[in-house]
């Protein structure tokens, strides 16, 4: 017989040809493959679902004081996110004009951070809202989905987020404000802390009504932090870490890789900027601010300022330097919205 | 002397393809619990959106709920479907081995081999992909 007859040696090796033995061992070898990666494939995809739901829904916080332990005026608002309706609960705290008198002319938002609520107790936001109030603006403090009084939700590091703050702007525009003889803010700016500064500066992206904002302890990309954090407070390794942002986009559509701040900043020029950071935060390091910053100023008409404040952790440069903390805010907010033209 | 050579490039050209053939079409029986599983992983994330949707107004639990029961039992079916295609198959390589198929069934386990590393390719991205470092 002829070697030509014979079937030519093709790329797949006849391994089943060999002998009967061998076939069966490949067969083996084969079953042992398939079995291994089905297992470890539905394990890695079972474990990151796990996680993906323990993340994105902490539990809430309840508030433990209101505007009234200062001795402010305030009333309970309520108002729908933008887009998705959800509606959430906070204060409208009217300004205190010199005279005493009650002021809507100039409004901040403000933003509390991740698993915290409009009163947050630990970064002190109850008495910063109240400054903000003594010095003659009004606030907009309320809850963010999925914290303190508004309805559960996915936490998302500002992704969904932003269609709460974009809901205040809203409120604030065309809502029924509970100080009618006050009148609509002539002028909206706001405040965020951590997550609040995120959602903030994405919002502002969106809303050119938003007319100056303080982004205090704001990461530049979340994804990073969520790379570092999500396997520390797991106890995981970290090669979870992609399943889990990927079962989190799969359950409740969000995506980490858009919360980008850094990205956004730039558009907002020349809106006035104000980045504050603690020169010891661990969870969002100083960096950050650099980042931030230096995309603000990529553009010519950027108006931004910095402020590193020494020895405070993650969200407590207000703990850290109160007074300074005011003091600052409030020459940015005043230099930047203007006067209140019922003080003077 | 030409037609010799032609007579006898005929048959082998004839067996070689016919080998080919098999080898083909063990190859992509060997694919199809591969393409049965990417199908049914597709089509329950199309499912789990399109449930976190449908219930999207009443409220996050709700829609928690519909999301990774979709999710969860639509990738049960997944793996049911793709042990099932992968039962059906091995045993279909058995039967050609008997026949004296060996092309087929070689190709077919080959196929399998490829199926085996597909599958596993998730975990060994999130294993080898380098991740952001946090500035």
């Amino acid at each position: 017989m002829s070697p030509r007859t014979s079937p030519p040696v093709a790329s797949i090796p006849p391994i089943a040809n060999k002998s009967t033995k061998a076939g069966r061992g490949f067969r083996r070898l084969v079953a042992a493959l398939l079995t291994l990666s089905v297992v470890l494939t539905g394990s890695y995809a079972a474990i990151s679902i796990y996680i993906a739901t323990q993340l994105v829904y902490p539990p809430q916080v309840p508030l433990y004081a209101t505007p009234a332990s200062l001795g402010l005026q305030y009333k309970d608002v309520t108002f729908p996110s933008r887009e998705d309706h959800l509606q959430l609960q906070g204060w409208f705290i009217p300004g205190v004009l010199p005279n005493d008198g009650l002021t809507a002319e100039r409004t901040i938002i403000v933003v509390h951070g991740n698993q915290a609520n409009r009163a947050d107790k630990s970064v002190g936001l109850l008495k910063l809202s109240g400054a903000f109030a003594r010095r003659g603006f009004a606030v907009l403090a309320f809850d963010v989905r999925g914290n303190g009084e508004s309805p559960p939700a996915p936490r998302s590091f500002g992704y969904f987020e932003q269609r709460d703050v974009l809901g205040a702007v809203d409120f604030l525009r065309a809502g029924t404000l509970p100080y009618p003889e006050l009148g609509r803010p002539r002028v909206i700016a706001g405040w965020g802390l951590s997550m609040g500064g995120s959602a903030l500066i994405l919002a502002a992206g969106h809303e050119p009504a938003i007319s100056a904002i303080v982004a205090d302890s704001t990461a530049a990309d979340y994804l990073p932090i969520l790379e570092r954090e999500v396997p520390k407070g797991d106890h995981l390794p970290a090669l979870f870490t992609p399943g889990v942002l990927l079962a989190a986009r799969a359950i409740y559509g969000m995506d980490f890789s858009a919360v980008r701040p850094v990205d956004v900043v730039a558009q907002l020029a020349p809106r006035p900027l104000f980045f504050i950071q603690g020169g010891a935060d661990t969870f969002v390091p100083p960096a950050n601010m650099s980042v931030l910053a230096a995309a603000s100023q990529s553009v010519p008409n950027a108006h931004v300022q910095t402020w590193l404040v020494p020895g405070a952790t993650h969200s407590q440069a207000y703990n850290t330097q109160p007074q300074e903390y005011v003091n600052r805010v409030i020459a940015f907010y005043t230099a930047a919205l203007g006067p209140d033209t019922g003080a003077t | 002397m030409s037609t010799v050579s032609s007579n006898a490039r005929g048959p082998v050209r004839g067996r070689s393809s016919l080998w080919e053939s098999h080898t083909f079409r063990g190859a992509l029986v060997g694919l199809i619990p591969l393409g049965l599983l990417a199908g049914a992983v597709v089509l329950t994330l199309v499912i789990t959106v399109l449930a976190r949707q449908l219930v999207a107004a009443s409220g996050f639990f709700a829609q928690q709920q519909a999301a990774l029961i979709t999710l969860i039992a639509g990738l049960v079916v997944a793996i049911v479907v793709y042990a099932v295609a992968l039962w059906s198959i091995v045993r279909r390589v058995a039967a050609w081995r008997h026949d004296g198929e060996q092309a087929q069934a070689s190709a077919v386990l080959w196929a399998l081999c490829a199926t085996a590393l597909v599958v596993i390719v998730p975990v060994l991205l999130a294993l080898l992909l380098p991740q952001h470092p946090a500035p």
